[in-house]
C-alpha cells in the first residue's frame, strides 16, 4: 500500500513543478490559443450561469412583476413570498410541495442504499474473481446503460401492475435501483481494482475467510468509492422523471420532478412559484455536488479514462 | 516449527506452466531462498504454499500432512509481502493484533503478545501510528511483526526487502538472518536478488521457467552450478560463459584461440557428450597478464574501478569477459592483454543441454 | 461441449489428474461461492431488464387493447412493425431524431472538449470554474426544461425581450411554437445540459496525457496545433469515443427536455422517437405498437452498445489472480 503511495508522489511532484513552469512559457508561445480558451470559458460560463440566475431572479419577483414586458432584469421589489409559501406547511401549496420533497428524499435515499448493498458485492466479485460467465454477466450489466428508459416503461408498468406496486414508491425504488446499478458496479469495480490484492491475501493468511477479508479489510478501504457511487445514484434518482411520471398517479406519492409538472398544470401562470420550486429542487443536488465534486467527477469519468 | 515438502508441484494457467513439477523438502528450522528472475515461478510457488493459489497437480505437505485443500487461514503460516500489505486503515497495534483476533485469542493475551512483538522489533513507540505515517523500514518491521506475533509453523516471505533502499536493505538482511537464528523458524524466502539468497539462506532453490534448476547450500550452488542458467544467475558479476569446442586436450574458441586444458578441467572435458561446450569462469579465477604469451589474447574494453577491486572487461574475439584485478593494477582501454584460467576452478558445460560437466 | 459430459464433482480426495481443462460445470461448481456476490445484482437486473426485454419483444407482436387485458390480445405477427415503418409520423420523427441526436451530440462534444482544453492546466479558480460549469448537468432536467420554457416564453421570455431591445427583431420570437425554431431551441437547451458532461470526461482524458511528452514535444519545436494533434489527441481519442457514444445514447434516450418543453409540438415538429413512443404507449395506450417501435430503437441501441462495451473494456482484462 505504502509503496504505491510513495510511487504516486513522484509524478504528482513532477506535475507540480511542470505546472509552475508552464504558464511562463505559455504567455510567450501560445498567446492566441490561450485567449481563445479564455474567451470560450467566459462564454460558456455566461451560458451556464445566466439561465440559473434568471431562474433565481424570477423566483424572487411577485407574479405581477414577473409578467411585465419588457421584463425587470433586476427585481424592483424582491420578495421571498414564493419560498415562504412553498416551504410552509401551514397552507395547501406548501403541504403539497413539502410532500413531494419528502417523497423524493425517501425514494432517492432508499434506492441509493439498496443499490449500494447490491452493487458492492457484485463489483467486488467482478474485480477479484474469475468465474465462468463473468465477462458475459459484466457486459450485460454495463449494457443496462444503453437501454432507453421509455423502452422499458411498458413492460415495467405491466410488471409493477402485476406486483401491485403501481402508485407506490417501491415501484420507483426498484426501478431506480437498477438504473443506478450498472454505473455503481462499474465505478466500485474500479475502486476495488485499485486496492492491492495482497491486503486480502494477508488477511486470509492472518486467519480470515475470504468473506471476512472482504468485510473487514476491503470494505472500509472502499468507502470513498461507496460515497462517490452513492452521490451519483442519489442525484440520478432525485432527478428521474419518466418512470415517476408513468408509475405514480396519486398526488400524495409524487416525487418532485412530477410534482413540479403537476404544480405547473395547476398554477400555470405562477412563474415565480415554479422558478422557486425549481430552485428548491435544485439546491440539494447542487449542494451535494459542490461538496463532493471530486467524487462525483470520479464517478462520471471512472472507467472511460482507464486505459 | 515444521517441515515443508513440495511433491511434483505443478501450476498451470491455460497452457502456460508457471510451476513445472517442482519437488523439494524444506527441513524444520531451515531458511530456504527461492530465487530466480521475474516470471520464473518462485512467487507462484510461494503462493501455492500459502494457499492463495490452488495447485493444479502435486502436493504440498506441512509436517507430513497434505494441505492442498486447506484455506490459507488453516495452514498455520505467516507471510510477509513485498509491499508489506499492512492494513492502511488500522494502527500498527491493530495490524499486529489482527491475526490474533482472527484466531479468537483472548484480549489480554493479544495485548501481551502484541507488546512483546513490538518490543522485539523495537517499535513500541509506533503502536498508535498508521502505516502511511511510517518509513519504509518501519513498515517492513510491522509486516514482520504481524507475521511473528502468532508463532506460525512456517514463515513465507515474498521479496520483503526489495522496496527498501540499498543501505536499509543490507541492515534488514542482517536482522532477518539474526531473527531466523534466534527463532529457529522455518522460512521460505522469495527473492530475485541472488545476493540476498547467498547471504541469508541455508539452502537456495534456483528456478527458471517454472523449473527447479538447483537446490543446495549457497556455497555449493556458487561453486558447482548445475547448469549454465545457474552459473549465469548466481554471483555478481555473473560467471563468464564462452562457447568453445573440445579438441583432444585443447579448447578452441569460435574466434580461433586455443587453450590447453590440464588436471580437473581435462577430466571434465572428457565427459562431454559432444565437442561443443561452454567454458565458465568466475572473474576471480581468471588471471590477466600483459604478457601476450601467457594465455588467450584479448584486448581491454573498459576498466571499472570500484575502490577495493577493479573489474576489467576484456574482449576475446566476439565475447566479452569480466576479470577482477587489484586496484593498483593500471590498465587502459584497447591495451593488449592475455587471459589464463585457474584450471581447478574452471567450469565446463555441455553446450546442448547446458548441464555442468563433472569430474568423473 | 465438455460441460454435458462433466459428472457431478468428484468425491473428496480424488484429484482430477487427467483433466487438463476442467469442464464448464466443474468450473462453475468450483466457483459456486463467487456467484453469491453477484446474485443480488443479477437477480435485480433479470427482473427489471431481462424480463422487460422479453416482454417488449412479446408485446410487439400483439394487438393489446387499451385496458391492457391480455386475454383479449391478439397475435398479429409483424403487423405492428409494418404499420410503424409505413407511418408518415414515423418518418418525420426519425428525421427529427437524427437532427436532435446528431446536433446535440456534436455541439455538446465540441463545446465540452473546447472547455476541457481551456480548463486543462492549473490556474487559480480552476476547480471553482469547473464546478460552476458542471451545475447544469447535475440539476434536474425537469427544472431545466421549465427554466428554459420561461426564458423562451412567447410574451414574457427574456430572450425575446433582449432581441427586441437590441433591435434584432421587431416582435419577440415565438421560439417554441414555431416549427422552424423549435428544434434548434430544444437542442440549445440540451447542449446547455450536456456539454458539462463532455467537458468533464475530456478533462479527465486530458489529465492522462503525460506532461513529459508535452514537454518533449515543446523541446522538439512542435507548434501548439501539432502538439494537440500528435500528442494530446491520440491520448484522448479513446475517451472521446466513449464520450460521443454516451452522448449519442443519452440523446437518443433524451425524453424529459422535449416532453416537458413542447410535448413534441408544434404539429410534431419536435417529436422524436422517444417522445413518440411515449405518446403512442401512454397517450393512445397502444402498447403493442409502441413495443414494436421500442424494439426498433432497441436494435439501434444495441449496435451502439456493442461499440460502447468494446471501447470501455479495451485493455481492461488483467491477468487472472
Amino acid at each position: 500500500m505504502s509503496a504505491s503511495v510513495l510511487a504516486n508522489t513522484a509524478p504528482a511532484g513532477a506535475q507540480a513543478t511542470a505546472a509552475a513552469a508552464v504558464p511562463k512559457k505559455r504567455r510567450r508561445r501560445r498567446g492566441a490559443w490561450s485567449y481563445a480558451g479564455i474567451a470560450l470559458l467566459v462564454v460558456l460560463l455566461l451560458f451556464s450561469v445566466l439561465p440559473m440566475l434568471w431562474m433565481f431572479l424570477t423566483s424572487i419577483k411577485t407574479q405581477f412583476a414577473a409578467l411585465q414586458y419588457p421584463p425587470q432584469y433586476i427585481p424592483v421589489s424582491p420578495t421571498l413570498q414564493e419560498y415562504e409559501q412553498l416551504l410552509s406547511p401551514q397552507n395547501e401549496v406548501g403541504r403539497e410541495f413539502l410532500g413531494y420533497f419528502i417523497n423524493s428524499l425517501w425514494v432517492s435515499f432508499a434506492s441509493t442504499l439498496l443499490g449500494i448493498v447490491v452493487a458492492v458485492p457484485a463489483a467486488y466479485a467482478f474485480s477479484r474473481f474469475r468465474f465462468p460467465g463473468r465477462n458475459l454477466l459484466f457486459y450485460s450489466v454495463l449494457l443496462r446503460n444503453m437501454f432507453p428508459a421509455v423502452v422499458f416503461l411498458m413492460p415495467l408498468f405491466i410488471l409493477m401492475r402485476w406486483l401491485g406496486l403501481v402508485n407506490t414508491s417501491w415501484s420507483l425504488i426498484l426501478t431506480y435501483l437498477t438504473f443506478g446499478l450498472p454505473l455503481s458496479i462499474w465505478l466500485l469495480k474500479g475502486f476495488y481494482d485499485n486496492i492491492p490484492i495482497q491486503l486480502e491475501q494477508a488477511a486470509r493468511i492472518d486467519g480470515a475467510t475470504r468473506f471476512q477479508a472482504f468485510v473487514l479489510i476491503v470494505m472500509p478501504l472502499s468507502s470513498p468509492g461507496i460515497i462517490a457511487t452513492s452521490i451519483y445514484s442519489f442525484i440520478l434518482a432525485w432527478n428521474e422523471y419518466v418512470y415517476a411520471l408513468t408509475f405514480l398517479n396519486d398526488k400524495s406519492k409524487l416525487t418532485l420532478p412530477v410534482g413540479l409538472q403537476r404544480f405547473f398544470a395547476e398554477y400555470s401562470t405562477d412563474w415565480p412559484g415554479l422558478m422557486a420550486a425549481s430552485f428548491i429542487m435544485s439546491v440539494p443536488v447542487v449542494v451535494l455536488f459542490l461538496i463532493l465534486q471530486k467524487y462525483f467527477v470520479k464517478a462520471l469519468t471512472e472507467g472511460a479514462v482507464k486505459s | 516449527m515444521a517441515q515443508v515438502r513440495l511433491r511434483e508441484l505443478v501450476k498451470t494457467y491455460g497452457s502456460h506452466k508457471a510451476v513445472d513439477n517442482v519437488s523439494l523438502t524444506i527441513e524444520d528450522g531451515e531458511f530456504v531462498a527461492l530465487v530466480g528472475p521475474s516470471g520464473c515461478g518462485k512467487t507462484t510457488t510461494l503462493n501455492l504454499v500459502a494457499g492463495l493459489l490452488e495447485t493444479t497437480t502435486g502436493d504440498i505437505l506441512i509436517d507430513d500432512k497434505v494441505v492442498n485443500e486447506l484455506d490459507p487461514k488453516d495452514r498455520d503460516i505467516a507471510m510477509v509481502f513485498q509491499n508489506y500489505a499492512l492494513y492502511p486503515n488500522k494502527t500498527v497495534y491493530k495490524n499486529l493484533a489482527f491475526p490474533l483476533q482472527m484466531r479468537k485469542v483472548p484480549k489480554p493475551d493479544i495485548d501481551r503478545k502484541v507488546r512483546a512483538a513490538a518490543k522485539v522489533l523495537d517499535m513500541e513507540h509506533l503502536l498508535e501510528r498508521r502505516p502511511r505515517e511510517l518509513s519504509g523500514g518501519q513498515q517492513q518491521r510491522v509486516a514482520l511483526g504481524r507475521a511473528l506475533v502468532r508463532d506460525p509453523k512456517v514463515f513465507l516471505m515474498d521479496e520483503p526487502l526489495s522496496n527498501l533502499d540499498a543501505k536499509l536493505r543490507v541492515q534488514m538482511r542482517a536482522e532477518l538472518k539474526r531473527f531466523h537464528q534466534d527463532l529457529k523458524a522455518t522460512v521460505i524466502y522469495v527473492t530475485h536478488d541472488q545476493l540476498e539468497a547467498v547471504t541469508m539462506a541455508d539452502k537456495m532453490a534456483v528456478m527458471s521457467g517454472g523449473v527447479l534448476q538447483q537446490y543446495d547450500r549457497p556455497e555449493i550452488v556458487f561453486e558447482h552450478p548445475a547448469n549454465t542458467f545457474v552459473a549465469g544467475f548466481v554471483g555478481s558479476p555473473a560467471m563468464n560463459l564462452i562457447p568453445a569446442e573440445v579438441e583432444g586436450s585443447t579448447l578452441r574458441g569460435a574466434d580461433g584461440w586455443r587453450y590447453d586444458l590440464t588436471g580437473a578441467s581435462l577430466a571434465k572435458a572428457g565427459t562431454a557428450p559432444s565437442p561443443k561446450v561452454i567454458l565458465g569462469a568466475r572473474h576471480s579465477t581468471i588471471r590477466l597478464s600483459k604478457d601476450p604469451g601467457a594465455g588467450i589474447r584479448g584486448r581491454v574494453y573498459t576498466v571499472e574501478p570500484t575502490g577495493d577491486i577493479t573489474f576489467v572487461h576484456v574482449r576475446l574475439g566476439q565475447n566479452t569477459i569480466v576479470v577482477s584485478v587489484p586496484p593498483e593494477v593500471k590498465l587502459s582501454a584497447d591495451e593488449a592483454v592475455s587471459v589464463a584460467f585457474d584450471q581447478d576452478r574452471l567450469h565446463l558445460f555441455d553446450a546442448v543441454s547446458g548441464r555442468a560437466l563433472r569430474t568423473p | 461441449m465438455t460441460a454435458a459430459l462433466s459428472p457431478v464433482p468428484l468425491a473428496e480426495g480424488v484429484r482430477p489428474e487427467r483433466v487438463k481443462k476442467p469442464g464448464l460445470l466443474r468450473r462453475i461448481y468450483k466457483h459456486r461461492a463467487d456467484y453469491l456476490y453477484v446474485l443480488p445484482a443479477i437477480g435485480v437486473m433479470l427482473l427489471v431488464i431481462a424480463y422487460p426485454i422479453y416482454d417488449t419483444i412479446y408485446l410487439s407482436f400483439l394487438n393489446l387493447p387499451p385496458n391492457l387485458a391480455f386475454e383479449d390480445a391478439e397475435f398479429t405477427g409483424f403487423n405492428n412493425y409494418a404499420r410503424i415503418l409505413q407511418a408518415e409520423s414515423f418518418h418525420e420523427a426519425t428525421w427529427n431524431t437524427v437532427v436532435w441526436t446528431v446536433f446535440s451530440t456534436f455541439i455538446a462534444f465540441v463545446l465540452g472538449f473546447g472547455a476541457a482544453l481551456a480548463l486543462n492546466g492549473a490556474f487559480l479558480g480552476q476547480g471553482l470554474l469547473r464546478g460552476i460549469l458542471l451545475v447544469p448537468y447535475v440539476i434536474s432536467a425537469v427544472a431545466a426544461a421549465y427554466v428554459w420554457r420561461w426564458i423562451f416564453h412567447s410574451d414574457f421570455g427574456v430572450i425575446g425581450a433582449i432581441t427586441v431591445g437590441l433591435g434584432l427583431t421587431a416582435r419577440p420570437i415565438n421560439f417554441l411554437d414555431s416549427t422552424s425554431t423549435v428544434m434548434a431551441s430544444l437542442i440549445l437547451v440540451n447542449v446547455w445540459k450536456e456539454f458539462p458532461f463532455a467537458m468533464i470526461m475530456m478533462l479527465a482524458g486530458l489529465q492522462t496525457v503525460p506532461e513529459q511528452l508535452m514537454r518533449a514535444a515543446k523541446v522538439d519545436g512542435a507548434s501548439a496545433w501539432n502538439r494537440f494533434w500528435h500528442v494530446t489527441f491520440p491520448h484522448v481519442r479513446h475517451v472521446a469515443v466513449v464520450t460521443i457514444l454516451l452522448l449519442l445514447v443519452a440523446n437518443l434516450n433524451g425524453f424529459t427536455i422535449p416532453y416537458v418543453m413542447t410535448g413534441g409540438g408544434p404539429a410534431g415538429a419536435s417529436e422524436i422517437w422517444i417522445t413518440h413512443i411515449y405518446q403512442i404507449a401512454f397517450g393512445r395506450i397502444r402498447f403493442g405498437l409502441a413495443s414494436a417501435y421500442s424494439v426498433i430503437l432497441f436494435i439501434i441501441m444495441m449496435v451502439l452498445g456493442y461499440f460502447y462495451v468494446r471501447a470501455l473494456t479495451r485493455g481492461d482484462e488483467r491477468t487472472p489472480s
